[in-house]
């Protein structure tokens, strides 16, 4: 987002000198915390910026593996790694080089208690960039949020937008969007994340762009199902616009822009999100619109799907609060089994309307 | 205080006293460095100029103020003349030369220990001979007046190792010299304070205050040129190590309800001043205070202020026509001749980004880490001001300050009683606006003294349950009472200073005179998700929300 600074505004507020300076960043190191598809290809995308980059992940075996043949075979199979990215299991030398940025690609589940482990390491000056999608579901806190309660860090922002690990990993063109409250994090993140192949904008409403990034797992949900009743292209349309619309009205009240969801981190998740087969909340729908139970595709498949929880959690937040909110109920009754899917679509075709305007 | 040093007596606010001149040129100096080479110099000027000209027109002056707006229309006619010619004719710095100068010299303040040392010992007194006159006897000092709370001794460590900004809740005018006796009753040197330029119309308050560190502020000036000045003045002052205290509210605070939304702009300078202070390994520390008043002298119109502008047509006020000076009278009479007092409670210190500090001043972080603020205040490897980093800074100490001020408020009888009474009866008209509400008559507006009483002990309950989750303090009164007790008491001061009562008790009913009052001594006790439509989920963390019918949550 642009600044709108009045001349005079300009003149009082910006001091000469503090824009970062050139090269700055190619005699830094920067950690990434978290091995798996994203994170490796965050640290692919950042170590032509820089002097070194060090992968932690937990998992020894893959460690040396990833060190050995300059691969991550279990995650991102296929991409060559820089050589000057390495890969620890071990925190202590992980901090050692002073990282001055750090990238957090951890599962969203462990966020809290993996933040309060590793907060005795942080010195403070580090700017976080966090690429974790989705919300605590006891207290509805978003990812940095939670960074900010655990560690003593400040300069925080989220990487987030239709970025499916995979293509960008095979070097096929795509966006994001940086979220923070601080200017240098999103200066600091364009630097570092562009390429020619990846474009890097950013936002000052990190609310918005986290809670899109988590709502949209909803709407995967629904859009599977609506694959799996083999509905055409128009209802998918629908879904989506009016999805928008429900996640935008919701995060809203968290503080978020309305205008946020119209952009990368929004609209392009959606589109991203949604029409991806892959993706494990898009299958999920998909076997629900078939008919299959919640339990049995999870028995079955063995995948855990993030908009589960998600749609729960929301839309029991949504009732306490009387929101209007028909699309994530609709999601919520056919995890439950209280309704089929295509009981679960009429439903929410002719579910009452707050108002007659779109 | 007598074995204390010169030095300790006063602190560091003696050397604004000796080398006043040097920081007027030091202000003078650095604002000039900062707009002199802008391009934008010429819009700084005419932007000024502007504004001056309509302050100017707006403005109505008194015997005292009359020859201070001759003397600023003589400056601005002035610069007109020299804007309306040529840079060539006449340079630009020439002319912001002049209005800083002007601006340096109106803001600055000063010190003479004599003038405080005669305060310090003249104003209890003053009170002391008012309250044991023949015929009184009441055997009371200013001391038993002003119940202090807080962490004392800390905050008497933690000004020797750095600088103090105090941050207190704006309550009323008396605030000022409320809070400067809490400073000298808590064992502190004097501090330097912001007040507003129409204090300084009374030429007799004008010299003490001029003398005792104040320095002026007048909120009628909006131009950047003289916003700049006094943030510079705020910031040199704060770095020379002169403890300063700053009603972050900007004024007295309209609705009764504790601030949720702060000025931030001067706030702003704590950090400015704390990377300057860096070097020389020390900090600034930003200190609330809260007030708890049974009684608040201009309840009435500030109150009115509130509802007038939120409401406008909506809000028909009832005029009241008593004179200041009876008003003021009164206000002391209830204070002296009653045994009641205000509560003041020192806050928990922070450092300047919000963060508690410990004994030595070290800032706490989550999970037993410390912040240090060299390592926040560094970017790109640099130690230096960010405009925009430190913006964020400052909006989240603002936040945090409001946070504190809830967890500091010391909850007295008087809000209790206030709220719950008030809040028993909305459940009466839970579908009434609050601007209907407030018309309600007598008999729509009295409850039998049961009811009342119940309500009381629930909003008690909910109250000590909020305390042991240190979301506020209880005051002694509350905690050590009986229920019938401590009701009598709050009904008894609630609102004591005005003409008609608050709360009345009579014939096992509970009723008020004056609706409006009750709602502006009910608000202290908004921001806790207490009220009729509180979300305690959100209304805890986000205080400062009017629910669907206007009242504050």
């Amino acid at each position: 987002m642009a600044f709108r600074f009045t001349p005079i505004q300009k003149l009082i507020f910006e001091n000469p000198g503090e824009r970062m300076k050139k090269d700055f960043w190619s005699d830094q190191s920067v950690l990434v915390l978290g091995g798996g598809a994203w994170g490796t290809v965050l640290a692919q995308l950042v170590s032509t910026h820089v002097r070194k980059v060090t992968i932690w992940m937990r998992d020894e075996d893959l460690v040396r593996s990833v060190n050995a043949t300059r691969t991550n075979e279990d995650y991102a199979s296929g991409l060559t790694l820089e050589k000057n990215i390495k890969a620890t299991h071990e925190l202590d030398p992980a901090f050692q080089e002073k990282p001055l940025v750090v990238i957090w690609a951890l599962p969203s589940k462990i966020i809290r208690q993996k933040a309060r482990e590793l907060s005795p390491h942080f010195s403070g000056r580090e700017l976080i960039f966090h690429a974790t999608k989705g919300i605590e579901l006891e207290s509805l806190k978003t990812t940095s949020e939670i960074l900010l309660e655990e560690l003593p860090c400040r300069r925080i922002g989220v990487i987030s937008g239709p970025n499916l690990a995979d293509e960008i990993k095979d070097g096929k063109p795509a966006a994001t969007v940086i979220a923070s409250d601080f200017l240098e994090v999103i200066e600091a993140g364009i630097e570092l994340f562009s390429s020619p192949y990846f474009r890097v904008y950013g936002s000052k409403d990190v609310v918005g762009v986290e809670w899109a990034g988590a709502l949209k797992n909803i709407l995967a949900i629904a859009s599977g199902a609506l694959d799996g009743l083999q509905m055409g292209w128009n209802a998918r349309a629908f879904l989506y616009t009016r999805g928008i619309a429900e996640m935008s009205r919701f995060a809203e009240i968290f503080g978020g822009k309305r205008e946020t969801f119209m952009g990368l981190s929004g609209f392009g998740d959606v589109i991203a999100t949604c029409s991806s087969t892959c993706s494990r909340n898009y299958q999920v729908g998909k076997l629900l619109g078939e008919g299959k139970s919640l339990e049995t595709i999870l028995e079955s498949t063995g995948i855990t799907a993030e908009g589960v929880r998600t749609t729960r959690a929301v839309a029991a937040y949504a009732r306490r609060q009387g929101l209007h909110m028909p699309i994530t109920f609709a999601v919520d009754s056919l995890l439950d089994g209280k309704l089929s899917a295509a009981q679960a679509l009429q439903a929410l075709l002719q579910s009452p309307s707050s108002s007659i305007w779109e | 205080m007598s074995t204390d040093t010169i030095d300790d007596r006063y602190g560091p606010l003696l050397t604004l006293g000796e080398r006043r001149s040097e920081v007027v040129d030091s202000v003078y100096l650095q604002t000039l460095k900062e707009l002199e080479s802008s391009e934008l110099l010429e819009t700084l000027l005419e932007e000024a100029l502007y504004q001056e000209r309509l302050r100017l027109r707006r403005m109505r002056p008194n015997l005292f103020t009359w020859p201070r707006k001759r003397r600023d229309q003589r400056l601005w006619s002035q610069i007109q003349k020299g804007l309306l010619r040529s840079k060539l004719d006449v340079s630009r710095s020439e002319l912001l030369k002049k209005i800083l100068a002007h601006y340096t010299q109106e803001i600055a303040g000063s010190f003479e220990s004599k003038v405080y040392d005669f305060v310090i010992q003249f104003l209890p007194y003053a009170f002391n001979a008012f309250l044991n006159a023949p015929g009184i006897r009441l055997g009371k000092n200013l001391d038993s007046k002003i119940k202090l709370l807080g962490p004392m001794d800390r905050l008497k460590k933690l000004s020797k190792q750095g600088t103090i900004l105090m941050v207190p809740t704006h309550l009323s005018n008396i605030d000022s010299i409320v809070v400067g006796y809490s400073i000298y009753l808590a064992g502190l040197p004097p501090f330097s304070y912001g007040a507003g330029l129409n204090l300084f119309s009374n030429p007799v308050l004008s010299f003490f205050m001029s003398r005792l560190g104040a320095y002026t502020v007048d909120r009628a000036k909006q131009n950047s040129i003289y916003k700049r000045v006094l943030k510079n003045y705020s910031c040199l002052t704060l770095q020379k190590g002169i403890h300063s205290v700053f009603f972050p509210g900007g004024g007295r605070c309209r609705s009764g309800a504790i601030e949720s939304r702060l000025k931030l702009g001067l706030l702003g300078t704590a950090i400015d001043a704390q990377i300057q202070l860096l070097s020389q390994n020390k900090r600034v520390f930003i200190v609330p205070m809260t007030m708890s008043y049974p009684f608040v002298l201009e309840a009435r119109s500030l109150i009115d202020d509130y509802l007038n502008e939120s409401g406008r047509y909506r809000y028909l006020p009832v005029d009241s026509s008593v004179l200041p000076a009876v008003k003021t009278l009164r206000f002391l009479w209830r204070l002296l001749k009653e045994d009641t007092y205000l509560t003041v409670r020192i806050g928990e210190p922070m450092d300047v980004f919000g963060n508690l500090v410990d004994e030595q001043g070290q800032s706490l972080g989550p999970n037993g880490t410390w912040i240090q603020p060299r390592e926040w205040l560094t970017s790109f490897g640099e130690l230096q001001p960010s405009s925009d980093r430190d913006r964020v800074y400052t909006q989240e100490l603002g936040k945090k300050i409001v946070s504190r001020f809830h967890r500091e408020n010391t909850v007295i009888p008087s809000f209790v009683v206030a709220f719950s009474y008030f809040e028993e009866l909305r459940k009466q008209y839970p579908a009434v606006d609050l601007f209907h509400f407030l018309r309600l008559s007598v008999e729509q507006r009295t409850l039998p003294y049961d009811r009342f009483r119940q309500s009381c002990a629930r909003v008690y309950d909910r109250l000590k349950d909020l305390e042991s989750q240190h979301y506020l303090y209880l005051s002694d009164e509350l905690k050590y009472l009986d229920l019938d007790d401590w009701i009598r008491l709050g009904t008894e001061r609630c609102g004591a200073v005005h003409s008609s009562r608050v709360i009345r008790l009579e014939d096992e009913t509970v009723s008020t005179d004056d609706l409006t009052l009750l709602y502006y001594y009910r608000n202290r006790l908004s921001g806790y998700g207490l009220s009729l439509y509180a979300d305690p989920e959100i209304d805890l963390r986000k205080p400062g929300r009017t629910d669907e019918k206007g009242f504050l949550v």
